[in-house]
């Protein structure tokens, strides 16, 4: 009963998650206002804006993140192949399996670092024996680019780990459960410069495979990852289009001040 | 004359000081007070508490150590044969001898004590007006030197305040004076103890029996002092609880964390914390009257034969007692683990009941962990319960239909009622008493480290 | 999925979330979370129901400990055993004093039960009403001696017996020599009862009297008074010094070891055993210093110790819940760092110091293994007027009846568990009235 959603821009591929004319409220503020977005499986798109304008609030509405706080309410469509994510029968824990998610401060548990790669496997069942488990978590962390620093001490505490390498085992976490769609929520506000280009450069080479949606408040940043750039402003969209068209020839003028710094 | 006299005559002689003082420091400049460094009622103060404090410390020595020396002044004027004859129970003579002089001759007949009891009145008395004679003197030199001090430039407020300071500090020692009244008196009396039995056989002992000689003159089998049913049966009724508070504690404080909504949450925690403020008597009086007939009638239709003094009854009870220390040091504990820790696995598709399992339980372990510590303590030095709802009899089992007694069952029945002073057998009471605080201390201190070592983690 | 990279492990390639295993899985995984989310709520359900079990247990045996069985008697008040009534007032209730109105009694039960003549059923038939109906009669005539030379109609208070199978306690169907109130007092009972002679009314001397060894005579007001006389000794002794180590730890002790291990040690106090406390009050208040056994002196101070540590902990709560600003800026206009504390900090933390206090106080209230320690459990009759008279304390009192055997006492510890659990309930209702009135986020 897959719904067809009619994408927002005529493209040569199918978008992996349409969101159509979502609003979402906590409370009495209206956060997120109206919002049409589709997001591809080969794209990283970067969404960009002040803060508060309600970027991080739509990206927690892509895995139902938002629906452990309480006063949340999210109205309009988000699909996921074609699939409403907030139908009565989708299942909110296989969402997040196959939407994952990298957080603003990167949170490992505190348990080792083979652990927390293979928490996901596990939960989900996804290995059958031990060597399954084991392949998964060095692909898991080989793809992160963490296999490297991390296959001698996999025993030790995730939490041991310095920033950068706790945000990419953040990362490893996420891939471990083979998802489709990878959120992060600014994750490099956290790090230094030499941490975050290392993420960048992670970012970049999962970019191929997974759709990415990063939220991001460095515009540079946006522009060095992302294909596809979202500007918001006060829980509006303000403008959607290709990195490169935004940064460079940006169609509204509150987008070419944001870039330009004169609203931030 | 009493003590309660002199104290008023103190505060009396300290509040003539303060006006006094007061008054004079104003004099001093005509009435142009900001002529002085410090205003008049500091002045004031400063004379109140230099006449005041030193005699209120005359009269807190002479009450807490008066009555032990008349107590040796009386032993030095008994007559010799009468100190040789006691000389086994010179305590038990002493007693004789202030239970006259307090409440009067009504059954003592030994002209001795009579006189000595006569004696210890008159000099008491006598104590007392010296205390009174050396307290007013020193408030009078107190006085002049503190009206001599008065003047522009004497900085009253800030000697003032350096008084007060001193007093905040000792406060505070207070507290360390109570531990070491404890640990000092609990010492002494099992040190006496442990000179009439073995230590080996108070801790390693499988018996206890703690019967003594009634009488001075009677010889009486020695009576057995191991202490080992006594912790056996105190950790049985505590394990016992610990079955009870650990799960519904735990679960609960999971439940109110993580599942339930904020009116549940704010109705439920105070509920629970109504049971921790109930009253341990009420406790006992439920355990002995309601629990222990219920399980008794339960048990023999099961066939099972239980005591009607049965450890599961006081333990049963006493678990529910411990429920909120479990409940809310673990709810702390919890609340305390990363919100970001239970979004990172919500986030990669846990359930709830996963995330608390294998995320947010073992990040709060440790203050899990101290929290069942805390409530072990607690159910180990649980008094009433147990007082009125275990048995007397030690007995060396595992089996918790059986009735048990406990280590704090034991000193309240060594203390109440007729004691003999001196006697191996009210001595034993302050052994099982250090042992008691010794247990518990291991298990607090434990407790509250961890609990320190956590906060680090997560600050 | 475009994830088919050749290194990739098979478990990585593919997930089928739609196959059966995966559903199956699913659902397993949904009942353990189901399962875990009742568990808790059944844990919290069953803490729920203990306390209302243990609360309404209380209430249920305790509310009838406030009643009282009086037996209607028509007691002819004859005037040649009393004294006459002319005489001037204070004579008259001396004379009163002197007569035996256990003969009164007697002949106003014969004559209800004019069959009743042997001796032992005499005996027998005078025990329907309690040992106090004496002095009820005494009373009553010292009150109108005009009575006397009349027959009027009395209430007199009847035995606890009595009043347990008027209440329905006693199960008289039981084969006779398992009860103590025999066949011909239960025909004697009904007799009376059929008669509307017998009523269960409101029992005022519970609350105003002192302890007794018949239960229908008991009253809590000694134990009352007791409870009240030891905790403003606490009260009086550990919140000045409370206070001032507080004061002294949050404002103004430097951070060294010896501070560490003053807060070291008051933590660990606060978890040391109640009874230890009681066996430090033995050695020291009563060995050492050699105060009188039983007074709410020595017992105030015994809970004063206890209760330090708790008082110490919230005060120091709520002084560093003072926000530094209101220093600095009491500081910035030239105060002494006294002056800032006394005039500053402490005025504005002393409703969370006294929410802490009565909670320490209604902590104390309710503490008993400490005060058997300190032979606060002796059997007091009178009221205690002064803190070093010989007293007892409500859990004790609570204590005492719960050991007595007689069936009647169950009622009325029950019922003094109920006082108690007032007193404590209204103190800890003031903290929070406290707490609620005066609490502000800075």
């Amino acid at each position: 009963m897959n719904a067809v959603v009619e994408p927002l821009m005529a493209t040569e591929s199918k978008p992996k998650m349409s969101i159509r004319d979502v609003h979402v409220r906590y409370g009495d503020v209206h956060a997120v206002k109206g919002i049409n977005l589709d997001l591809y499986s080969d794209k990283v798109t970067a969404l960009i804006g002040p803060s508060g304008c309600g970027k991080s609030t739509l990206l927690r509405c892509l895995n139902r993140m938002n629906d452990t706080i309480s006063d949340c309410e999210v109205r309009g469509q988000i699909y996921l192949d074609g699939k409403d994510v907030y139908a009565s029968d989708i299942d909110v824990v296989q969402l997040r399996a196959r939407v994952g998610m990298v957080f603003q401060k990167p949170n490992p548990f505190p348990k080792s670092i083979y652990d927390n790669v293979a928490y996901g496997p596990r939960i989900h069942g996804l290995a059958t024996d031990r060597d399954a488990l084991d392949e998964i978590v060095e692909a898991s962390l080989e793809k992160a680019g963490l296999w490297h620093e991390v296959k001698d001490r996999l025993d030790h505490l995730g939490t041991a780990l310095s920033g950068g390498q706790q945000q990419r085992l953040c990362i490893a976490r996420a891939i471990a459960v083979n998802p489709e769609v990878i959120l992060m929520d600014e994750p490099c506000s956290s790090l230094d410069p030499i941490a975050t280009a290392k993420v960048e450069a992670l970012i970049d080479e999962l970019s191929g495979r997974y759709a990415i949606v990063i939220v991001t408040h460095s515009m540079q940043q946006a522009a060095r990852v992302s294909q596809k750039t979202v500007f918001f402003h006060l829980g509006e969209m303000i403008e959607y289009g290709d990195t490169t068209q935004i940064f460079t020839a940006p169609q509204q003028e509150q987008t070419r001040d944001y870039i330009t710094g004169r609203i931030g | 004359m009493t003590n309660a006299t002199i104290f008023v005559v103190i505060a009396l002689l300290g509040l003539f000081a303060f006006v006094a003082v007061r008054q004079r420091s104003v004099a001093l400049v005509s009435g142009a007070t900001d002529q002085l460094h410090s205003l008049p009622r500091y002045h004031g103060y400063y004379a109140a508490v230099v006449v005041s404090l030193p005699s209120l410390l005359v009269l807190l020595l002479w009450v807490t150590t008066g009555k032990l020396i008349v107590e040796n002044l009386i032993l030095s004027g008994l007559p010799q044969e009468t100190v040789a004859a006691n000389a086994e129970r010179i305590d038990l003579l002493i007693n004789r001898i202030r239970l006259v002089a307090e409440n009067g001759s009504a059954i003592e007949t030994d002209e001795t004590i009579l006189s000595a009891a006569t004696r210890f009145n008159s000099l008491y008395q006598q104590g007392v007006a010296a205390t009174l004679a050396l307290a007013v003197g020193i408030a009078a030199a107190g006085y002049f030197y503190a009206t001599n001090k008065v003047g522009r430039k004497f900085r009253a407020r800030a000697r003032y305040e350096q008084v007060l300071l001193v007093l905040l500090a000792v406060s505070s020692f207070v507290a360390i004076g109570i531990t070491i009244g404890i640990v000092a008196s609990l010492i002494f009396e099992s040190l006496r103890f442990f000179q009439q039995v073995p230590i080996a056989e108070f801790v390693f002992g499988l018996k206890w029996s703690p019967q003594t000689a009634l009488r001075v003159d009677q010889i009486a089998a020695e009576g057995s002092f191991g202490a080992v049913p006594l912790f056996a049966g105190t950790f049985l009724i505590s394990f016992v609880a610990m079955c009870v508070a650990g799960p519904i504690g735990l679960l609960s404080a999971i439940y109110l964390t993580q599942y339930a909504g904020p009116a549940l949450r704010g109705f439920a925690k105070p509920l629970l914390e109504i049971l921790a403020g109930i009253p341990t008597v009420v406790y006992g009086f439920f355990a002995a009257l309601t629990v222990a007939p219920m399980l008794r009638n339960h048990g023999a239709v099961f066939g099972l034969d239980v005591a009607s003094e049965s450890a599961l009854a006081a333990g049963l009870v006493m678990g529910i007692m411990i429920i909120p220390f479990v409940s809310s040091l673990s709810d702390d504990a919890i609340t305390a683990v990363p919100d970001s820790m239970k979004q990172g696995s919500l986030a990669l598709g846990a359930t709830p009941a996963e995330t608390i399992a294998r995320v947010i339980i073992p990040a709060a372990l440790p203050g899990i962990i101290s929290s069942f510590l805390l409530a072990i303590s607690r159910a180990v030095g649980e008094t009433m319960i147990v007082v009125m709802a275990a048995g007397m009899r030690p007995n060396l089992t595992a089996n918790p239909l059986e009735a048990v007694t406990t280590v704090t069952v034991q000193i309240v029945a060594l203390l109440t009622g007729d004691q003999e002073f001196n006697s191996a057998k009210t001595l034993s009471a302050f052994a099982l008493g250090l042992a008691l605080f010794l247990t518990t201390l291991v298990f607090n201190i434990f407790a509250l480290r961890l609990v320190r070592r956590y906060r680090q983690v997560y600050e | 999925m475009n994830d088919n990279d050749e290194h990739m492990p098979p478990a990585m390639q593919q997930v089928d979330w739609a196959s059966p295993q995966m559903k199956a899985r699913l659902n397993r995984r949904y009942w353990m979370d189901r399962l875990f989310r009742g568990l808790g709520l059944s844990a919290v359900a069953a803490a729920t129901l203990f306390l209302i079990v243990l609360l309404g247990n209380i209430i249920q045996t305790g509310v009838s400990g406030f009643f009282q069985t009086s037996i209607e008697i028509d007691v002819s008040f004859d005037a040649s055993i009393l004294p006459d009534p002319a005489l001037p007032r204070s004579e008259f209730s001396q004379a009163v004093a002197q007569v035996n109105m256990q003969r009164i009694l007697r002949q106003a039960l014969l004559e209800k039960f004019p069959d009743v003549k042997a001796r032992g059923d005499v005996v027998r038939l005078t025990r329907l009403l309690s040992s106090g109906a004496r002095s009820q009669l005494r009373s009553l005539v010292v009150r109108s001696p005009n009575i006397v030379g009349t027959t009027i109609p009395v209430q007199l208070l009847a035995s606890d017996e009595v009043d347990q199978a008027v209440k329905g306690n006693i199960d008289v169907s039981l084969p006779e020599e398992n009860r103590k109130l025999k066949n011909k007092e239960v025909g004697w009972l009904s007799l009376l009862q059929s008669e509307n002679r017998v009523s269960l009314n409101f029992h005022p001397r519970f609350i105003t009297s002192g302890d007794s060894r018949e239960p229908e005579l008991v009253g809590v007001w000694g134990a009352v008074v007791g409870s009240a006389l030891t905790l403003l000794v606490t009260l009086l002794t550990a919140f000045p010094i409370g206070l001032a180590a507080a004061i002294y730890l949050e404002e103004f002790a430097p951070r060294n070891r010896l501070t560490t291990i003053i807060e070291i040690n008051i933590n660990n106090l606060a978890a040391v055993p109640s009874i230890v406390f009681g066996l430090l009050g033995l050695a020291f208040f009563l060995g050492a210093v050699g105060m009188a056994r039983s007074a709410p002196l020595v017992g105030g101070l015994t809970l004063a110790l206890l209760s330090l540590p708790t008082i110490i902990i919230s005060a120091r709560a709520a002084i560093t819940a003072v926000p530094q600003s209101i220093r600095d800026a009491a500081r910035g206009l030239g105060a002494s760092p006294m002056q800032v504390a006394f005039h500053h900090v402490v005025p504005q933390a002393m409703p969370g110091i006294l929410t802490g206090t009565i909670i320490g106080m209604s902590r104390a209230l309710g503490e008993s293994a400490p005060l058997l320690m300190i032979g606060m459990v002796a059997f007091i009759v009178d009221v205690p007027t002064g803190i070093d008279d010989p007293a007892t304390v409500l859990p004790v009192q609570i204590f005492l009846w719960a050991d007595s055997p007689e069936r009647a006492f169950i009622e009325k510890t029950s019922a003094a568990i109920m006082v108690l659990l007032f007193f404590l309930i209204s103190m800890n209702g003031i903290a929070i009235w406290l707490r609620q009135k005066f609490e502000r986020n800075w």
